[in-house]
């Protein structure tokens, strides 16, 4: 019997050419297995995501103590370690990996929470060129292309006005570090402790065998510590990918029945919440974001409609450092997983209650957007120099 | 609102085929009402607010339903995307027959009243046919047969081709303009409504490509 909802006598299982195109990165479990059975590949994924996790501490840990200072001295500095976060996040395209990795390396003992703390913030700032690039796809059509980067610039000025208060607020009073540092002391122990997660119990295991698989070959000291740094981002990047595809799949008719039910409806904390609740799901705020893009193109919603979906998706974010933080076996990277999370809710907390400030990334956003759309020369090069140039330079400044 | 995300339930095109069910029942009300309003001499004033409440209902149907395919798009990318540019054609056609409802009732708000007509038994049964075949319209967006939808366009076409043969007579009666010219008008709206219904069925069943079009490449019948 035919699906019901099909049109134009299609189904699923006709091979499409845009289903073609997406067999190379198609996700593990097929769009009609059952929901109980999908969560079954994406279990997998999220504890081989958490074993990259393990496999990126333990390889740091393999290198003697003055490469590891090598390494990581030239992020001593704040703005270095904000750049270094930015570039680390748009060249991976996503604030999950970078974090897990900055997650990661506290764990190993190298980077210290201080100096976590800008790169967390750094990678907030990166993760919002991925909604940019998406509404460029839209350059050609003026009025559409206008309403699109204006939605997808505000989480930028959103961002980078959130740094800008907090990064020096945090330099100054430690408050952020602090308080995360209290919470996660409550929760697994002071800092310098080793904390006994009984999920780090489960991924020791497959990380020893990696480990002493890359032994026998040959492999020793630092060599090995970078092979396995390498094979834990790799670990780390695929497994994300991956349980973001399944992920979205999964809860793709969710996400849509919630976005048509609140998004018609305005905005506030219930559009906030639901961009929480999507973006733990999908574990990745890029696709939450980028998903309000043609929504704002199409004039479907207005950018004060996708404002609030689009903080939320910060908060929802910061769920997978944390969950990265199950891996490790230091406190300190459960504290700069909760850095991550109060970060976010402080610049929502400071940002988004007067509604004159609250304002104030939506005008620049669609300041932006009226220069762009006249000039689309800017609106590339607003994307270079942001996300690359700046950030680059910062590094060689202040590195 | 937000709970809708953890609640059990349609969602994605099931959730907008529904929609587009609800869309065409409302049609088919504003059509009956329209309709009976000139063929049984009804009050137009009790019609009219339910019939312009109705159309203005089919159009605010029409914005949500384009605003939930864009979200459907945004959410599952381009998988569907026959269905939603094929559902894009189909609601707009839903919507032609709202419009051309409320044309028939404007006809009466202008005074012209067939229910003295001679042939006003064939109309009431022209009418009735019609009202059915919105409802088969509907049965089909859920069911897919090709079979029915073969049956239903060879019928939607002996329908449309029968309301143009009575144009035809009306351009070429001896009676009095103002007796023939809102019939050829009835007739014309009603044509037009078929010959939509006709797309609507053919817009679920076809691919995408070829409809509106003949197999002999011609275009199609004039909806």
């Amino acid at each position: 019997m035919n699906d019901p909802r099909r049109l134009g006598g299609q189904d699923h299982s006709g091979a499409t050419f845009a289903a073609d195109m997406d067999q190379t990165t198609a996700p593990l479990a097929p769009r009609n297995m059952p929901t109980g059975a999908r969560a079954v590949p994406v279990l997998t994924l999220i504890y081989i995501f958490l074993v990259g996790v393990g496999l990126l501490e333990g390889g740091i840990k393999v290198m003697g103590a003055d490469t590891q200072e090598q390494l990581f001295q030239g992020v001593s500095n704040p703005l270095a370690g904000l750049f270094v976060g930015i570039l680390g996040t748009v060249l991976v395209q996503s604030s999950s990996a970078s974090t897990s990795v900055i997650v990661g390396l506290v764990a190993s003992g190298a980077l210290g929470v201080d100096a976590a703390v800008p790169m967390i913030m750094g990678a907030n700032i990166g993760t919002t060129v991925t909604n940019t690039l998406v509404s460029l796809g839209s350059i050609r059509q003026s009025e559409d292309f206008k309403r699109a980067f204006a939605a997808a610039t505000v989480h930028d000025f959103f961002n980078l006005l959130a740094v800008m208060l907090l990064l020096p607020f945090e330099l100054l009073t430690g408050a952020l570090s602090g308080a995360a540092e209290s919470i996660s002391e409550k929760l697994v122990g002071s800092a310098g402790s080793e904390w006994k997660s009984p999920i780090k119990k489960w991924v020791k295991e497959p990380v020893g065998w990696l480990q002493d698989f890359y032994t026998d070959v040959g492999l020793e000291e630092n060599i090995l510590g970078t092979i396995m740094v390498i094979t834990g981002i790799a670990i780390v990047l695929l497994a994300l990918t991956f349980i973001t595809k399944n992920m979205r799949r999964l809860v793709a008719d969710r996400v849509e029945r919630s976005l048509n039910a609140v998004l018609g409806k305005g905005g506030g904390s219930v559009a906030m919440l639901l961009g929480v609740i999507i973006t733990i799901s999908v574990q990745s705020s890029s696709i939450t974001t980028s998903i309000m893009v043609p929504l704002a193109a199409a004039g479907v919603v207005s950018i004060h409609n996708i404002y609030p979906v689009t903080l939320g998706a910060n908060v929802g974010t910061t769920i997978t450092a944390l969950l990265a933080a199950l891996a490790a076996s230091k406190p300190e990277a459960l504290t700069v997983g909760i850095v991550h999370t109060l970060f976010n809710v402080s610049a929502i907390a400071i940002l988004y209650p007067i509604r004159q400030v609250r304002e104030i990334p939506i005008r620049l956003a669609q300041g932006l957007a009226h220069i762009a759309v006249t000039r689309q020369a800017v609106a590339i090069g607003y994307v270079v120099v942001v996300f690359i140039v700046i950030p680059l330079v910062g590094v060689a400044i202040f590195r | 609102m937000v709970m809708s995300f953890f609640r059990k339930g349609d969602g994605g095109l099931d959730t907008i085929a529904a929609h587009t069910v609800s869309m065409l029942a409302e049609a088919r009300h504003s059509f009956d009402l329209s309709s009976m309003a000139l063929l049984s001499g009804a009050d137009v004033t009790a019609v009219a607010d339910d019939v312009r409440a109705t159309d203005e209902r089919i159009n605010q149907a029409e914005q949500d339903l384009r605003g939930e395919l864009v979200v459907h798009v945004s959410v599952h990318g381009s998988d569907d995307i026959g269905e939603v540019l094929g559902y894009t054609l189909l609601i707009k056609k839903i919507e032609r027959i709202g419009d051309q409802a409320k044309n028939i009732l404007d006809l009466a708000e202008e005074g012209v009243d067939l229910s003295d007509a001679a042939d006003i038994d064939e109309l009431r049964n022209l009418r009735q046919t019609i009202s059915e075949m919105m409802s088969e319209a509907a049965e089909l967006l859920n069911e897919h047969s090709q079979e029915r939808a073969d049956a239903y366009r060879a019928s939607a076409d002996t329908l449309r081709r029968e309301l143009e043969g009575r144009i035809r007579e009306c351009m070429h009666s001896e009676h009095p303009g103002h007796e023939v010219v809102p019939r050829a008008i009835l007739f014309r709206y009603w044509k037009r409504i078929v010959a939509n219904l006709g797309s609507v069925v053919t817009t679920a069943t076809e691919p995408l490509q070829t409809q509106g079009y003949h197999d002999d490449g011609s275009t199609d019948i004039d909806d």
